[in-house]
């Protein structure tokens, strides 16, 4: 996994997250505590000048690790987060993709037309699937959420301004560049908090977090950020792995974003 | 590290994809699930391995075996990262290519060497393109030699024809280099073929590791106003440096407003800095009412003479018939335009045609006519201040450059 400038990166969140805000009239960011959402968290402290100016959603199926909770209301406190928590009703009878595809589309179409939001600032990276890689900076949904990844408008040259006015929302997507291995670079220099469970205990550890049904821990000793660097540096394995719903592959990643899913 | 950004470019069917999935998995790039997963859609469509299913994600692609939308992918090469962004080939694609193109350093142009495929018009299109988004270094892998027995006149043949192209659009052809390949295969990509003696240069991965002179960037102080940031009670003018540097405690201009303030809290991100250079995004203290007026602004050195256009000399590139009402955006801002095409040029061959009727997937001389007097530096010069996205009601339709 190449290891990238961290600087560079940093400049070109930072330009974007600043854009998302100057342009759009009501943003909101993701957060599901994880270490990508939580750089991003980092980002926008730096680009904003001590206090993020947006309000972040948490999309909370009742299922997420106690780990989770309780890293969510520790950072809330300590950062100031203008923190939403959208509950999301789990349904028994659906599992894996479907689960997903379902719950939290659902819950945070209702939050997004509850506040208004126009855009949505959401943590994926391009490294992490295929079909992420295939994302914009900014990037429309329309009012159903859906993706219309045949026909993505142009973006080129820093311009976002064709693509405003769209009747659904924009999301807003900071860390595409980001590498896994450079947001842990990252999350060492800056000394960002990080979720306790991305540590090795008995062996086991979570490299991607999900919530309790369909997230599993893969086999590591890394105990510290410098071990995880480590391990990523020579690793052969996918970062999301462990998480189910990737199992069927591209098809499902594809049409789960295509139906509004981060 | 710092990563090299390689723009795939030509027709479709040349190998653009295919040649990136056989880089990955020569480098040791692919993941295992990846390169499986190409294998097992590779045996379903009864072929052997295509590399190029490493890199279409989309159904669709893997389906009909043609790109649609832009991607990336990173590879390590002897201490150099290289990312190459595909990009599809179809013609109607191509707002997707200009996407993923403009971020490309260095041009990589594939060029099929079977004698019914070749040089064809989408593959000029995309140099002439490539060149309007600001790359002039190009190195054109002339692919399929395996096909055609490793023919050497047929190599020496693409590369004069092109290259006769090359001039006539004015690319420095000091910066192109030619390396027949077979990226199916994978001769020629990280280590010499053995088929292909008669070739004396460099295999692809090295010359993409050669070292591209930094064209000189604008030394002029050039600040992009994105917003304004308030804290408590204080506000802070937003932006980034594009070219220049900045001094705290300098007095600066701002455009369009003509107002001028001092720099003397000068933020880089979120640190108290002495001063700033290109690439960094930076804040200003200022009053609310200075702050609440810039957005979209630019700061310039206090004492420096400017003269905003509202007429700017361009080259356009259209992608399809706009419509009456249209707007060039300029750094954040949406200005309203009329088109007056001066002289309009085939993209596909550099010639000039008569009359001033213009079709999509080609280029104009032409006078920008903006509604209101913007900025505008020449794009050689510099390349934030020197470019606009043409769009309208159904959005993006163009490119333009200012020419001085």
């Amino acid at each position: 996994m190449i290891k990238q400038d961290l600087n560079i990166l940093e400049e070109k969140s930072i330009f974007i997250l600043r854009e998302a805000k100057a342009k759009f009239e009501n943003v909101a960011a993701l957060w599901s505590m994880g270490k990508d959402s939580t750089t991003m968290l980092a980002l926008a402290r730096k680009a904003f000048l001590g206090k993020i100016p947006f309000p972040v959603i948490h999309i909370d199926n009742s299922i997420d690790f106690p780990e989770t909770y309780k890293f969510r209301q520790d950072l809330a406190r300590k950062w100031k987060l203008n923190l939403i928590v959208a509950e999301s009703e789990i349904k028994p009878d659906l599992i894996g993709a479907a689960c997903c595809g379902k719950n939290k589309p659902e819950t945070l179409k209702k939050v997004l037309d509850e506040h208004g939001f126009d855009a949505l600032i959401v943590s994926i990276r391009r490294d992490e699937h295929g079909i992420r890689a295939k994302e914009r900076y900014m990037s429309p949904r329309d009012k159903d959420f859906k993706w219309n990844y045949k026909d993505q408008p142009a973006e080129l040259w820093d311009d976002y301004s064709s693509k405003m006015g769209t009747s659904g929302h924009i999301r807003v997507h900071p860390l595409l560049d980001w590498n896994e291995i450079d947001i842990w670079n990252y999350v060492r220099r800056e000394r960002i908090p990080v979720n306790p469970l991305y540590f090795s205990r008995n062996g086991y550890r979570y490299r991607s977090l999900g919530c309790t049904h369909c997230t599993v821990p893969l086999r590591s000793s890394a105990k510290s950020i410098d071990a995880i660097i480590k391990e990523l540096e020579t690793t052969k394995e996918e970062e999301r792995s462990g998480r189910s719903m990737d199992k069927e592959r591209e098809m499902v990643m594809q049409k789960l974003r295509s139906l509004g899913y981060m | 590290m710092r990563v090299k950004k390689i723009s795939l470019l030509g027709h479709k069917d040349h190998g653009k994809s295919t040649l990136i999935g056989s880089m990955l998995m020569q480098t040791g790039a692919a993941t295992k699930v990846r390169i499986e997963e190409a294998k097992k859609y590779s045996e379903k469509k009864g072929k052997t391995f295509e590399p190029a299913f490493i890199l279409d994600s989309f159904a669709e692609e893997r389906e009909r075996e043609m790109t649609y939308d832009t991607t990336r992918a990173q590879i390590k090469y002897k201490n150099n990262a290289f990312e190459f962004i595909d990009v599809p080939g179809h013609e109607e694609l191509i707002k997707n290519m200009i996407s993923g193109a403009s971020y490309g350093d260095i041009a990589l142009l594939l060029v099929s060497a079977l004698p019914e495929e070749g040089i064809r018009d989408q593959t000029k299109r995309h140099v002439f393109l490539a060149q309007m988004l600001g790359m002039n270094r190009l190195i054109v892998a002339v692919n399929k030699m395996d096909k055609i027995g490793y023919n050497e006149e047929r190599f020496a043949k693409i590369k004069e024809d092109l290259t006769h192209f090359l001039k006539k659009i004015n690319f420095n052809t000091n910066n192109v280099k030619f390396v027949p390949i077979s990226a199916y295969k994978g001769e020629n990509l990280t280590t010499k073929s053995r088929n292909i003696r008669w070739y004396a240069g460099k295999c692809l991965a090295d010359l993409l590791c050669e070292d591209v002179k930094e064209g000189r960037k604008g030394e002029k102080l050039r600040i992009l106003v994105q917003g304004i940031i308030g804290v408590g009670k204080d506000s802070y003018i937003a932006g980034k440096v594009v070219s220049g540097k900045i001094n705290s405690g300098e007095r600066v201009k701002i455009f369009p407003s003509g107002r001028e303030c001092e720099a003397s809290i000068l933020m880089v991100k979120n640190k108290k800095a002495k001063s700033a250079k290109a690439g960094e995004n930076i804040a200003i203290k200022a009053s609310p009412r200075i702050a609440n007026e810039a957005k979209g602004s630019i700061i310039l050195p206090k004492s420096e003479k400017i003269t905003p256009i509202k007429e700017v000399r361009s080259l356009i590139f259209i992608i399809r018939k706009p419509e009456t009402w249209k707007t060039a955006n300029i750094y954040g801002n949406k200005v309203g335009c009329e088109i007056k095409i001066s002289k309009v040029v085939e993209a596909s061959s550099g010639d000039v045609l008569p009359g001033s009727s213009f079709s999509p997937l080609n280029a104009a001389h032409s006078i920008i006519k903006l509604e209101r007097p913007m900025l505008i530096e020449d794009y050689n010069e510099n390349k934030e201040l020197g470019r606009f996205v043409l769009s309208d009601s159904k959005g993006f339709f163009g490119i333009g450059i200012s020419e001085g």
